[in-house]
């Protein structure tokens, strides 16, 4: 599904942030991706989104290479990634339910054809009573389980999250890795969660890509 | 007041917009869409009411000409007036032909040379006014080769006059055309200005939009609802004032009237009535500003993508 093959990233005339990056990833997975703050994971993240083109290498991503990707194309590959920010980044005048149904609004889906969906899935999150609040109304875990039904509301096949866990306490972190795991399990999405919670890493029984010095390696 | 009014134009329903209206400097662009608006709508409305007024004076001096006789030593001032007027009436397209009494002379000549005067003392020209019954049609080369007889006779056919106006008039329209293309322009910079305001200070929005998939067409459509909402408040807003402005001038020239001075306004700018065609172009610049907001939005927001991405 995703495949980087010597990949290096500067950015501009910069040092290589990333250098000689080459790993696959399969569908349906589950990676964490790990290492110091500043090791360049919100870049890979960034890669991965293609909203970054590499420097050098090749990255594969659902069987094409992406370096000479029209933009069309680019966006239609793009709307198969979801994407969750440690600062949820959700739009603060909308409510809830429209946060969430944004991607299905953008796709040109009308509001009779998803308002089902979307009031399933908030509800399988646990916001079913927070429909109608507006993002300053919710608390920092509500805020990130927004964030997270946001991301999968349109079936992406991967699923990437920057450290999805940084705003909330241990004990919710817990819950929301948990989230992205039955997300996992139940619709077979891939996904990367970035995280340098040591104690999540423990918890949770997943591949961790490590990130150190722009150089990864993976654990199993 | 301008929230006042906005509250009576319907809000559109459904979801709530992408770009939040108070993000986009709402309320500074609707007064500034709505003063050029009123701008050029009042520009039109004057533009159309010149044409107008022009049009009727060249046709109303177009439909006269007039003969002066100027007194010549042996010839005989009456007799030539009544061959003057003959020969008029015999000309082909003319209605009537009437010559100038000698107190009509003294009353037209009273603001120049004072009450009491008796010209019966002076030898002065004498005039005779021709009305024509279809000015293109009239065979005004004739009745001048006919006058050729009459010794102190020419003819006054007013064409320097009438061009003189026609150029006036042309002058005005073009001044107004120019004034109209001016205030297009200060509007599209304006909205310019505001727009990559707007994606400034949404940025966070599009960053947003961009991640979850939306293109850079879906962007610009966001931002060009609200510009066209706004533009549209804004140009209904202007061209309604300028309605009440015309209609104000025209009530208070239509009270004046009645006056001596009124009366000259009249005979200069008629009855301030725009008529169909002004009235239909004053209307039209609703759509027009409301278009060129609108478009100009979306060129801006396609180009600020395109910059930033």
């Amino acid at each position: 599904m995703i495949e980087f093959s010597n990949v290096g990233l500067r950015y501009g005339n910069g040092p290589e942030i990333l250098r000689d990056l080459s790993f696959s990833v399969e569908p349906g997975s589950f990676h964490f991706l790990t290492g110091p703050s500043g090791a360049g994971k919100t870049s890979l993240l960034r890669l991965l989104l293609l909203s970054l083109k590499p420097s050098r290498g090749t990255v594969t991503m659902f069987g094409e290479d992406v370096s000479n990707l029209s933009q069309d194309r680019l966006l239609q590959m793009r709307r198969h990634i979801g994407i969750v920010f440690q600062e949820f980044r959700l739009l603060d005048h909308l409510t809830t339910f429209e946060n969430v149904a944004l991607p299905l609004r953008v796709l040109g889906q009308p509001e009779s054809e998803y308002r089902p969906n979307v009031t399933e899935l908030l509800e399988w999150v646990g916001l079913g009573e927070r429909m109608n609040a507006l993002p300053s109304l919710l608390s920092g875990g509500e805020k990130q389980r927004a964030a997270i039904a946001r991301a999968v509301i349109a079936r992406p096949k991967v699923l990437l999250a920057d450290e999805p866990t940084g705003n909330v306490d241990p004990d919710l972190s817990s819950r929301l890795v948990h989230l992205f795991a039955e997300l996992n399990r139940t619709l077979g999405m891939t996904i990367i969660l970035a995280t340098h919670e040591l104690p999540l890493l423990d918890k949770f029984n997943y591949p961790r890509m490590l990130l150190q010095k722009g150089e990864l390696t993976i654990h199993d | 007041m301008i929230e006042r009014v906005r509250a009576l134009i319907p809000a559109r329903k459904g979801a709530a917009p992408i770009v939040p209206e108070k993000s986009v400097a709402g309320r500074t662009l609707l007064l500034l869409i709505t003063i050029m608006s009123f701008l050029s709508a009042v520009t039109l409305g004057g533009v159309v009411l010149v044409q107008k007024s022009a049009i009727a004076w060249s046709a109303d001096v177009g439909r006269e000409v007039t003969i002066q006789i100027r007194p010549v030593e042996g010839e005989v001032m009456d007799s030539n007036l009544r061959t003057a007027v003959s020969l008029a009436q015999s000309t082909p397209g003319v209605a009537s032909a009437r010559a100038i009494t000698v107190e009509e002379s003294q009353a037209l000549l009273e603001p120049w040379l004072g009450a009491g005067l008796d010209l019966t003392a002076i030898e002065i020209p004498r005039l005779v006014v021709v009305q024509l019954a279809d000015p293109a049609d009239a065979d005004i080369a004739g009745l001048e080769r006919n006058l050729g007889a009459i010794k102190g006779a020419s003819l006054d056919t007013h064409a320097a006059w009438r061009q003189q106006l026609n150029t006036m008039a042309g002058t005005i329209v073009v001044s107004g055309l120019l004034v109209l293309i001016l205030i297009g322009a200060a509007t599209v910079l304006a909205i310019v200005f505001a727009t990559r305001g707007a994606m400034a200070t949404n940025r966070e929005i599009v960053d947003v939009l961009h991640y979850i998939g939306a293109s850079n067409k879906f962007i610009a459509g966001e931002f060009q609802g609200r510009f066209l909402s706004i533009g549209l408040q804004g140009g209904l807003l202007g061209t309604v004032a300028a309605v009440l402005f015309f209609t104000l001038i025209g009530t208070a020239a239509g009270g004046m009237l009645s006056s001596e001075a009124g009366a000259q306004v009249g005979v200069l700018f008629g009855r301030f009535a725009l008529g169909l065609a002004g009235i239909i172009g004053i209307a039209a610049v609703v759509p027009v500003i409301a278009a060129l907001t609108a478009i100009t939005s979306r060129v801006t927001v396609r180009r600020f993508l395109a910059e930033t991405s």
